[in-house]
C-alpha cells in the first residue's frame, strides 16, 4: 500500500518516543562499571590482608610500597600501603597475586590531580591504621600475658623443683 | 453557580470578555471606545499567544525530536527538564552579531523576515477560539484566510532575492513552487469541507461539526490531503526544500542572523501553530467536546497536532522537490478533486433520501 513505510516509521518513532532513552546525564548519573574493570583507585581490606607483601613483589612497576611491622608475637601488620598511581599500569597483576582477595579496584575512573604529590594513594584508612594498632597492643598485651604466665610456670617449676 | 454557568452557557472566555467590556464602558461611558479597547486586548491577546507558542514550541520541538532520537533533550538550563532553555535559546540569538551580507539590497533585506510575519500574524484573526471567541468571525473566514495566508510566499522570495546569494534565492524560489503547488490541493480539500457546512464562516463550520459528525469522519480523505499540505505550506520535514541544509545552506534564512533570524524562528512557530488550529477548526470539531471547557479542548486538540507535525517532522526524511512537486500535481490534487466530486454527490443523495 501506498503510504505503509511512512506509517511503520511512524510507529518506530512513536515507539522511541515513549520508550527508554540512552542518554545519561554524566557528572550527575554515571554508568555502573564492569565486573572486571581495571582502573581508579586500589582498594585494601585490611581485616583481610596478612602483610605478606605479594603484591608489591607481583608489580611489574614497583608501584607498590609497603611497610610492614612485625608486632610483638612475630606477626606482620601492613602500616602503610602506598600505591604509586602514577606508576600503575592497571595490568591487575597485584590483585590477582593476592591469596586473600584483600586488594580490588573502586572503579572510580575520574582520578585526574593537579599535582603529582596527589598521585601517592595511601591504601591503609584511618579505620586501617587504628585496626593496626589495635592489633599491635593486642599482640603486645598478649605477648606480655604469655610471657607473664610462662615466667609463673618457670617460677613455679623452679621452686617445685626446690620442694 | 456562577462558575457552572460560566462553564456551560458561554465559555470561559467570552465570560471574562464581556465583564472587561463592562469594565471599559463603566470607566469610559463610550461604547466606541469601549469597542476599540476590547480589540486592542484581543490583539495583544493573540500576539501574546503567538509568542508564547513560540516559546513553548522551541522547548517542545526539542523535547519531541530528543525523545524520538532516543535522547532526553534539553537538561541542564533551568533544572533538571531544562525548562529555561527556550529562554537560553532567545538571549543567545538577542546576543549575535548582526551581519549585513555584502552587496544585499539593504531595505529589502531587512524587509523580508518583517513582512513575513504580518500574515502568519493576520490569519490569527479569524480562529475561532471557543464559541464566539474570535477577533473577526468574518463570514468569508476561509477564503480570507487563504488570501492572506498565501502572501507569506513573497517575503520568503524577496528575502531570499535581497540576500544576494546563490543559495538563498534558490530558496526563495523554491518557496514559490512548493507553496504555491500546495495551496491548490490545500484549496480543494477545504471545499468539501465548505461544502458540507454550508458556509465559508469558521465558527459555522465548527457548528456544524457539533450537529453532524467531526469531519474527520465525514472526509478522512480532505483531511489527510490537509494535513500534507499544511506540512508543505509550513516549511516543514519532509518538505522543508526551502531550508534544506544539506543542499542550500539554509534557503532564504542563510544570511540572516540574530534576531532577524529569530523573527523567521518565530513565524515558523506561529505557522505550525496557525496549521494545527485549522485542523482543529476544520476537521477535529473545534472547541466542541464533552465536560471540559471549550477553549480547553480547543487547546487540547491543538497541541495534539502540534505534536503530530513534529511527529512527521522527526520522522521522515527530506523529499527532493520535483518528488513533491509530482505528488502534489499528481497525486494529492486529483485525490482532493475526487473527495470533492464525492462530497457533491453525497449531499445531493442525500436530498433524496
Ligand atoms: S596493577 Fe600492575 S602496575 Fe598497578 S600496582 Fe598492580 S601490579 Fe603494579
Ligand atoms: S598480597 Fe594481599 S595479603 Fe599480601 S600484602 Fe598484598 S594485599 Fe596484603
Amino acid at each position: 500500500m501506498f503510504g505503509e513505510g511512512l506509517l511503520t516509521g511512524m510507529g518506530v518513532t512513536w515507539k522511541h518516543f515513549w520508550g527508554k532513552k540512552e542518554t545519561f546525564c554524566y557528572p550527575e548519573e554515571k554508568l555502573p562499571m564492569t565486573e572486571r574493570f581495571r582502573g581508579g583507585h586500589l582498594v585494601l581490606d585490611h581485616k583481610k590482608c596478612i602483610a605478606c607483601s605479594l603484591c608489591s613483589l607481583a608489580c611489574p612497576n614497583q608501584a607498590i610500597k609497603l611497610k610492614i611491622v612485625p608486632d610483638a608475637k612475630k606477626k606482620r601488620h601492613m602500616q602503610s600501603y602506598v600505591h604509586l598511581v602514577g606508576r600503575c599500569l592497571y595490568c591487575n597483576l597485584c590483585v590477582e597475586a593476592c591469596n586473600m582477595h584483600a586488594l580490588s579496584w573502586d572503579k572510580n575512573y575520574a582520578i585526574s590531580s593537579w599535582h603529582k604529590e596527589e598521585m601517592e594513594d595511601e591504601l591503609v584508612t584511618a579505620e586501617g591504621l587504628a585496626y593496626f594498632h589495635e592489633v599491635m597492643e593486642k599482640a603486645k598485651a598478649e605477648a606480655e600475658a604469655e610471657a607473664k604466665v610462662a615466667a609463673e610456670k618457670a617460677e613455679a617449676e623452679k621452686t617445685g623443683g626446690d620442694a | 453557580m456562577d462558575i457552572l454557568n460560566m462553564m456551560m452557557g458561554q465559555g470561559v472566555v467570552s465570560t471574562l470578555a464581556d465583564q472587561l467590556h463592562n469594565l471599559f464602558m463603566l470607566l469610559f461611558d463610550n461604547a466606541v471606545v469601549a469597542g476599540f479597547l476590547m480589540k486592542c486586548v484581543g490583539i495583544g491577546a493573540i500576539l501574546g499567544i503567538i509568542s508564547v507558542a513560540a516559546i513553548v514550541f522551541t522547548y517542545g520541538e526539542r523535547k519531541v525530536c530528543a525523545f524520538m532520537q532516543v535522547r532526553i533533550g534539553p537538561n541542564r538550563v533551568g533544572g533538571r527538564f531544562g525548562l529555561l532553555q527556550p529562554i537560553a535559546d532567545m538571549l543567545k540569538l538577542m546576543s549575535k552579531e548582526d551581519i549585513i551580507p555584502q552587496g544585499c539590497d539593504r531595505v529589502v533585506w531587512a524587509l523580508g523576515p518583517m513582512l513575513l510575519f504580518v500574515p502568519t500574524a493576520l490569519i490569527y484573526a479569524f480562529f475561532p477560539f471557543d464559541n464566539g471567541v474570535a477577533l473577526a468571525d468574518v463570514n468569508v473566514g476561509i477564503f480570507l484566510m487563504l488570501a492572506i495566508s498565501s502572501q507569506a510566499v513573497l517575503p520568503f522570495l524577496i528575502s531570499g532575492y535581497a540576500s544576494n546569494s546563490k543559495y538563498a534565492f534558490i530558496g526563495g524560489m523554491r518557496t514559490v513552487a512548493q507553496m504555491l503547488s500546495y495551496e491548490a490541493p490545500m484549496v480543494f480539500s477545504l471545499l468539501g469541507v465548505v461544502m458540507l457546512s454550508g458556509s465559508m464562516r469558521m465558527s459555522d463550520i465548527v457548528n456544524a461539526q457539533s450537529e453532524q459528525l467531526w469531519f474527520i469522519l465525514m472526509q478522512p480523505i480532505a483531511f489527510v490531503v490537509f494535513v500534507i499540505s499544511a506540512t508543505a505550506e509550513t516549511n516543514r520535514v519532509p518538505f522543508d526544500l526551502v531550508e534544506g541544509e544539506a543542499e542550500i545552506v539554509a534557503g532564504p534564512f542563510a544570511e540572516y542572523s540574530g534576531m532577524r533570524w529569530a523573527l523567521f524562528f518565530l513565524a515558523e512557530y506561529a505557522n505550525l501553530l496557525s496549521v494545527s488550529i485549522l485542523t482543529t477548526v476544520f476537521f477535529l470539531g473545534g472547541w466542541n467536546g464533552p465536560f471540559l471547557p471549550g477553549v480547553v479542548w480547543f487547546g487540547l486538540k491543538v497541541l495534539a497536532m502540534v505534536f503530530v507535525f513534529m511527529w512527521f517532522r522527526w520522522t521522515f526524511p527530506r523529499t527532493r522537490i520535483d518528488q513533491m512537486l509530482a505528488f502534489s500535481w499528481k497525486i494529492l490534487l486529483p485525490l482532493a478533486l475526487v473527495n470533492v466530486l464525492f462530497t457533491g454527490v453525497g449531499i445531493y443523495a442525500r436530498q433524496w433520501m
